[in-house]
């Protein structure tokens, strides 16, 4: 049989509204590395920390001065508590966003896939909302959900004697932090995503980036503290203890100058992305 | 006196028009696109060039994926420069390089882009099913499509293209690295797309075959250039078939003869080069042969390549390298 033969009809639109594009992109992103095992294991892994530490809370409140002796961030359910709770999440976040976001635009870029993109009705504001809402999601799964959860179990705990802090104030200094980290993060790692078209030199510039700095920073720091605004991922949590009103935790760098450098680094993965990623070209 | 509706109706949105007026392109110092104007309505039309003739740059403008050095492009009522959205929802776009979303299944990369046209959900996943099927591909729908081969990946770039169900399709040299069938079977279905479907196709091309087997209007490209614009029978010969022939005898009979028939020919020593209508084939060389007592020693169907057209049409003293015609 011809293969015109097998007949074409047009679409008929069911009248049910369609999802902005940058929804789509997202809700696919978000879908497609859920299917590998090794991630979800990663991911239940990442919230060993929340499951320790809701045990600990547990503990605290139910035995008494006998949970004197765990002492430490542990037991602490004040904001800087929290703050504690998000620096251990570092590792986790540096594995699974390499996972997840190395390959967002690398892979599109390898199969010349940026083009069947932009012959669609959406622009590079939509196309970067999309793939940064994936980034998003995951780094929320590892620091903001589990903050969030662990706010409502201490809640429980305490027979509601914590309610103001546990079921407002904690959860929006940490929604506060989480979204402005996690969206210079998002637009960082798409940025180094863009500048490859194979996923694993994406993967190991984040790494480097991340833990490469870290070492850098923290060897400099020997020598001069103030050196330590080498670190990547430090300014994010040393920024944070604003959010969380936690002591500094880089010496000789202001926490403010950490908040303007997460800024910074946002706004440097924007204008890269602006640079690499073109629905319109523009030639000189 | 005109009505808002005549206006309607007249208006490239509606009549599903594409007009590109005074378009020039440069990267850098070295023009692509040089003063390129043409109107098309909705048919088939061959973009004909040879590689680097920046047939892919002028889809690329189409589709307003480039601001353009001067010029203007207007698709289906839209200024591509300012508003390119609304024009795109109703475009689809073949690319020639790549155009495969890796590690997705051929159904979920058809659903998904006809997401991001603007298709709700389901609808999506019931057209990607569909136009799957419609361009052979319901068997292997559900493998990975950074696995198929060269055929499938050009079909599947063929119904990504369909699955918002789009007025234009732009095809960037569709039959790329295809065996001998499998372009066979591509270009049968461009044609059914175009001819029997009402689809507007401008098929990009190098090959003048592809063309001749789809198109109704052609476009033809050289170094930037628009050289020529018009329908496909006139302009490659589409119904007449050129015959090289050789022979002996009576010469000046054999030539009265195919004058009187009203068959056009070129002489060049014992070669003649003869046009008749391809219906006819060679029966009217062969009748004016023996009416003439010409003897015919060889008898050759010749086929115009692009080299061909593009020399004629530069020979042609209507058209010159570097004036856009339409």
């Amino acid at each position: 049989m011809p293969v015109y033969e097998r007949g074409y009809r047009p679409w008929e639109n069911s009248g049910k509204r369609a999802a902005p594009a940058w929804r789509a992109i997202a809700r696919r992103g978000i879908a497609e590395p859920i299917k590998s095992r090794r991630l979800l294991f990663l991911l239940v892994v990442a919230w060993v920390p929340a499951i320790v530490k809701g045990g600990i809370l547990y503990f605290t409140f139910k035995m008494g001065e006998l949970s004197k002796l765990l002492g430490g961030d542990w037991t602490d359910i004040t904001a800087a508590g929290f703050h504690a709770f998000l620096m251990w999440q570092a590792p986790f976040v540096l594995i699974i966003l390499a996972i997840i976001g190395a390959n967002l635009i690398a892979k599109d870029r390898e199969e010349n896939g940026l083009a069947l993109y932009f012959s669609r009705p959406l622009g590079l504001k939509d196309y970067v909302a999309g793939k940064g809402a994936i980034i998003l999601t995951y780094y929320f799964a590892v620091t903001l959900f589990p903050l969030y959860a662990l706010c409502i179990f201490g809640y429980l705990v305490t027979n509601g004697a914590t309610g103001i802090e546990m079921l407002i104030e904690i959860p929006l200094r940490g929604t506060a932090y989480c979204l402005l980290a996690g969206t210079s993060y998002a637009l960082v790692l798409l940025a180094i995503s863009s500048l490859s078209t194979r996923t694993a030199f994406a993967a190991m510039w984040w790494v480097l980036l991340v833990a490469g700095t870290k070492a850098l920073a923290e060897i400099n720091a020997l020598f001069d503290a103030r050196l330590a605004i080498m670190s990547f991922p430090g300014q994010f949590l040393n920024g944070g203890t604003l959010f969380f009103g936690a002591n500094p935790n880089l010496e000789g760098v202001s926490p403010v100058v950490s908040l303007g450098m997460i800024i910074l680094y946002g706004a440097v993965g924007w204008l890269i992305l602006r640079r690499r990623i073109r629905p319109v070209e523009v030639v000189s | 006196m005109p009505t808002d509706n005549d206006t309607a109706i007249a208006s490239p949105a509606a009549t599903g028009s594409i007009e590109v007026r005074d378009l020039t392109f440069a990267y850098g110092r070295e023009p692509v696109l040089r003063d390129v104007s043409f109107n098309l309505s909705k048919c088939a039309i061959g973009l004909l060039g040879p590689n680097g003739s920046g047939k892919t740059t002028l889809l690329r403008a189409l589709l307003g994926h480039l601001r353009m050095s001067s010029g203007h492009v207007d698709v289906l009522g839209s200024d591509m420069a300012v508003k390119p959205h609304a024009a795109r929802k109703r475009i689809g776009w073949m690319p020639e390089r790549g155009g495969i979303l890796p590690a997705m299944s051929g159904v979920g990369m058809v659903a998904y882009l006809g997401e991001l046209s603007g298709m709700p959900v389901t609808d999506a996943l019931q057209r990607s099913h569909e136009v799957l099927n419609y361009v052979g591909l319901a068997d292997e729908r559900y493998r990975k499509a950074d696995t198929y081969s060269q055929g499938m990946r050009q079909r599947l770039k063929l119904a990504q293209a369909l699955v918002h169900d789009p007025d234009w399709l732009f095809l960037d040299e569709p039959t790329s690295g295809l065996d001998p069938s499998g372009r066979v079977s591509l270009l049968e279905l461009v044609r059914d797309l175009a001819r029997a479907k009402g689809f507007g196709v401008i098929l990009s091309t190098h090959l003048l075959a592809d063309v001749r087997e789809v198109c109704e209007e052609i476009l033809v490209l050289h170094k930037g250039v628009l050289l020529d614009h018009g329908r496909v029978e006139v302009d490659t010969n589409g119904d007449m078939g050129v015959f090289i022939v050789e022979g002996f005898g009576e010469e000046q009979a054999f030539a009265d003869q195919l004058t009187a028939t009203g068959v056009p020919f070129e002489r060049q020593e014992r070669l003649w080069e003869i046009s008749v209508p391809r219906a006819s084939g060679a029966q009217m060389i062969l009748e004016a042969a023996a009416a003439s007592q010409y003897a015919l020693r060889r008898l050759e169907a010749k086929t115009e390549t692009l080299e061909d057209l593009f020399f004629r049409l530069v020979d042609d003293g209507s058209v010159t390298p570097g004036e856009g015609g339409e």
